[in-house]
C-alpha cells in the first residue's frame, strides 16, 4: 500500500467532542425480540423445511411403529399415537439442539453473542423460543396422522396439553443445550445419539411401562421421558390417561437443571 | 484521569504452561486510537477476550470506564463494542439487517439503527451489497464484505470503547482505506479505539499510540514517531536475498557503511544505515546484486515495520503460541495467517 492511500492525518483530532459516547444497551424486551429476529433470520429459508421434515418424522413414527404391531388394537393404537409427540419433542431437543449449539460454538456465533451487552438468560430464551416454534407443529401433525391412520378418538384437555407440550419441549431443548455446552462437540454428538436410541427403544413412551423390568420402571420414575410422555398423553386423551403431580415435579426438575447448566456455560469465563 | 476509557494493569493469563499474557499494562483514552501489534500467538486475542469477559485473568486489573471488567464483566460489556477476529454470525442476514440488529442490541432506536445502516453503507462503500443475503458456508457475500459488515456492526452505535480484532483481514485495498478512515473518525468522535492488527504499515498512519506485544509481554509502547525512533538520521536498506536464503551481509560489510540494525524477515534483510552513508550503501548493494548475492534492493526511509521486526524478531516456524492453544474460547486464533509474520508493506 502506498503512502498516498491514507489521507487521514495521524495524531489526535484537533478538537475533542464535548460529549463522549455513553455506555448503553437495549432493554430486556428489545434485546429478546432482536435476538429472536436474529436467530430466526439465520435459520431463515431453512425454517419451513425443518418444520416440514419434523412433521414428516411425526407421521413416520405413527405409521412406522404401526408396522411393528400387525393387528393393532384400539387401546394400543391410542397409546402409541399419544406417545409419538413426546418421542418427537425429545429427539428434537436431544439431537437438533446439540448440533445447532455445537455449530454455533465452532463458527464463533456463541462467542459473538456472548461478547455483546446482552443479559445472558435472554440468549438462552431466544434460542429456546425458536426451538419451540420448530417443535410444536410436529405435535399437531402426529395427532392428525394418528386420527387418519387408526381412527382414534381424543379427548383434549387444552391447558394440560399446551403446558405439557411446552414443558417437554423446553426440557428436551434445555438438556440438549446443556449437553452441547458442557461436552466437546464430538462427544456431545455421541451422547445425543445414545440418548435418542434410549428414548426410542428403552423409554415407556410408545409402549406401556409394565413391559419393562421392575428395576427399569423405577429408573424411569426419575428420568424425564416417562413423566413427560404421561403428561402429554393426559392432555391428548384425558378420558383414558392421567398424569401425577410427581410427573410434573420430575420433569420440572430436569428442565431447571438443563437451564441452570446452560446458563452457567453462557455466563462462565474460562 | 477522567478520559481514560480502558486501563489494563498487570494482566496475566496462562493456558497450562504457556503464559499468553504476561503482566500486560496498557491504556486507551477517549478519542485515542491505540494499535496493538504482535505476531500470531503474541497474546492479542487472549487480551481482547478478557476485556469482554470471555476469559478470566489469572492476575491484574481491567477497568473500562467506571466498570471493573474482572469483577463485573457485564457492566464492562455495556461500554465495549467488539469486532472479533472470527466473522460475525450473519448467515441468512443482509449487511443492512446485521447492522440494524447490532445497533438495536446496543440501544439504538429502530429509526437510528436504520439510519446507522444507511450511513455506514456509504462510509464503507457497502452500498451494492447492503441488501444481499449472506448464505451459509461463505455464499452470497465475499469474506471481505463480511468483514466490513462485521466492522459496521461493531460501530453501528457509538460506544465508549471500540475493540477491533484484525479488522482489515480479507478487505481490498480501497475499502481498507475507507475502513482505517472510519476507525480514525470513531476516535475523533470520542470513542477510545483499540485495534489489534498485523498491518503495521497501515496502522502506523492512523493510530495515536502503539503497543507491541511479543510472547505475551508488552515490549514497546508509545506514539509511532517515538517507536520509529531514528527516522531522521537513518535510512532503511531492504535487500531481497537469493532463493537459497544466504545472507551476504553477515559475511562482511564495507567499512564505509555502518549498519545500525540488522533484521532478517524471510528472504528479506532490513538494514538500518546512517543517512550520510546512503551513497556507500547503494554502491555496496549494487555490487552485491552484480555478484548475484542478492536479487534486488531498495533504499527508503526507516518505517515502523523495521522497529517492529527488530522488537519482535521472526519467531521460528512451529513455535508454540498461546493463541493457538486448544482453547474453545479462542476459535479465531487458527484463522491467523502464518504468512503475515513479516508484516505488510
Amino acid at each position: 500500500m502506498s503512502e498516498q492511500t491514507l489521507t487521514t492525518p495521524p495524531g489526535p483530532a484537533p478538537t475533542r467532542p464535548t460529549t463522549l459516547p455513553a455506555p448503553s444497551a437495549a432493554g430486556a424486551l428489545t434485546t429478546y425480540v432482536t435476538l429472536l429476529r436474529w436467530t430466526l433470520s439465520q435459520i431463515g429459508a431453512m425454517l419451513p423445511l425443518i418444520i416440514v421434515v419434523q412433521a414428516l418424522l411425526a407421521a413416520g413414527i405413527i405409521v412406522g411403529f404401526g408396522f411393528l404391531i400387525p393387528d393393532i388394537d384400539p387401546g394400543t393404537a391410542l397409546f402409541l399415537s399419544t406417545g409419538a409427540p413426546t418421542v418427537l419433542l425429545l429427539t428434537l431437543g436431544l439431537v437438533m439442539v446439540p448440533q445447532g449449539v455445537s455449530r454455533a460454538r465452532t463458527d464463533g456465533t456463541f462467542h459473538y453473542m456472548r461478547s455483546m451487552p446482552v443479559w445472558r438468560p435472554l440468549l438462552l430464551a431466544a434460542d429456546l423460543t425458536v426451538w419451540v416454534i420448530v417443535a410444536l407443529p410436529s405435535v399437531a401433525v402426529s395427532v392428525l396422522v394418528a386420527i387418519w391412520r387408526y381412527d382414534i378418538s381424543l379427548s383434549l384437555d387444552w391447558p394440560v396439553l399446551i403446558s405439557a407440550t411446552v414443558l417437554v419441549t423446553v426440557t428436551a431443548t434445555a438438556v440438549g443445550y446443556a449437553i452441547a455446552v458442557s461436552l466437546p462437540p464430538l462427544l456431545a454428538q455421541l451422547v445425543s445419539q445414545v440418548l435418542v436410541f434410549f428414548v426410542l427403544l428403552f423409554s415407556p413412551i410408545t409402549f406401556p411401562l409394565e413391559q419393562l423390568p421392575q428395576w427399569f420402571q423405577a429408573v424411569h420414575d426419575w428420568l424425564p421421558a416417562r413423566p413427560g410422555a404421561d403428561l402429554v398423553r393426559a392432555g391428548l386423551a384425558s378420558d383414558t390417561f392421567t398424569a401425577t403431580g410427581r410427573d410434573l415435579l420430575v420433569l420440572s426438575a430436569w428442565c431447571l437443571a438443563g437451564l441452570a447448566i446452560s446458563l452457567r456455560a453462557l455466563v462462565r469465563r474460562k | 484521569m477522567p478520559d481514560v476509557i480502558l486501563e489494563v494493569v498487570g494482566l496475566t493469563r496462562s493456558f497450562g504452561s504457556v503464559v499468553a499474557n504476561n503482566e500486560v499494562s496498557l491504556q486507551v483514552r477517549a478519542g485515542d486510537v491505540v494499535g496493538l501489534l504482535g505476531h500470531n500467538g503474541a497474546g492479542k486475542t487472549t487480551l481482547v477476550s478478557q476485556l469482554v469477559g470471555l476469559l478470566r485473568p489469572d492476575a491484574g486489573t481491567i477497568r473500562v470506564g467506571e466498570a471493573d471488567a474482572v469483577a463485573d464483566p457485564a457492566a464492562a460489556r455495556r461500554h465495549i463494542a467488539l469486532q472479533p477476529q472470527a466473522q460475525a454470525p450473519i448467515d441468512g442476514l443482509t449487511p443492512r439487517q446485521g447492522i440494524e440488529l447490532a445497533g438495536r442490541i446496543r440501544g439504538l432506536s429502530a429509526r437510528d439503527a436504520r439510519a446507522a445502516a444507511t450511513g455506514l453503507a456509504e462510509e464503507l462503500d457497502l452500498g451494492p451489497w447492503l441488501d444481499r443475503r449472506a448464505l451459509p458456508d461463505g455464499g452470497g457475500l465475499s469474506g471481505g464484505i463480511r468483514r466490513l459488515t462485521s466492522f459496521a456492526m461493531a460501530v453501528a452505535a457509538p460506544m465508549p470503547l471500540l475493540v477491533l480484532d484484525e479488522p482489515t483481514n480479507d478487505i481490498d485495498a480501497s475499502r481498507r482505506r475507507l475502513l482505517w478512515e472510519a476507525v480514525r473518525r470513531r476516535g475523533d468522535e470520542g470513542s477510545g479505539v483499540l485495534v489489534v492488527t498485523h498491518n503495521v504499515a497501515e496502522a502506523e498512519r492512523v493510530v495515536d499510540d502503539l503497543v507491541v506485544l511479543h510472547h505475551g509481554r508488552v515490549v514497546a509502547s508509545g506514539p509511532p514517531a517515538r517507536l520509529r525512533g531514528t527516522q531522521d538520521r537513518d535510512l532503511r536498506l531492504d535487500l531481497q536475498l537469493q532463493p537459497d536464503g544466504h545472507d551476504p551481509t553477515t559475511d562482511e560489510a564495507p567499512a564505509s557503511v555502518r549498519v545500525r540494525r540488522h533484521v532478517r524477515a524471510g528472504r528479506r534483510v532490513l538494514l538500518t544505515v546512517p543517512t550520510d552513508q546512503a551513497a556507500a550503501a547503494v554502491t555496496w548493494a549494487t555490487t552485491l546484486r552484480e555478484q548475484e548475492h542478492i536479487d534486488g534492493f531498495a533504499l527508503g526511509p526507516v518505517t515502523l515495520e523495521d522497529t517492529y521486526l527488530a522488537l519482535t524478531g521472526s519467531p521460528p516456524a512451529g513455535e508454540s503460541s498461546p493463541d493457538s492453544q486448544p482453547d474453545e474460547s479462542d476459535p479465531h486464533a487458527r484463522t491467523e495467517r502464518p504468512d503475515e509474520e513479516t508484516a505488510h508493506v
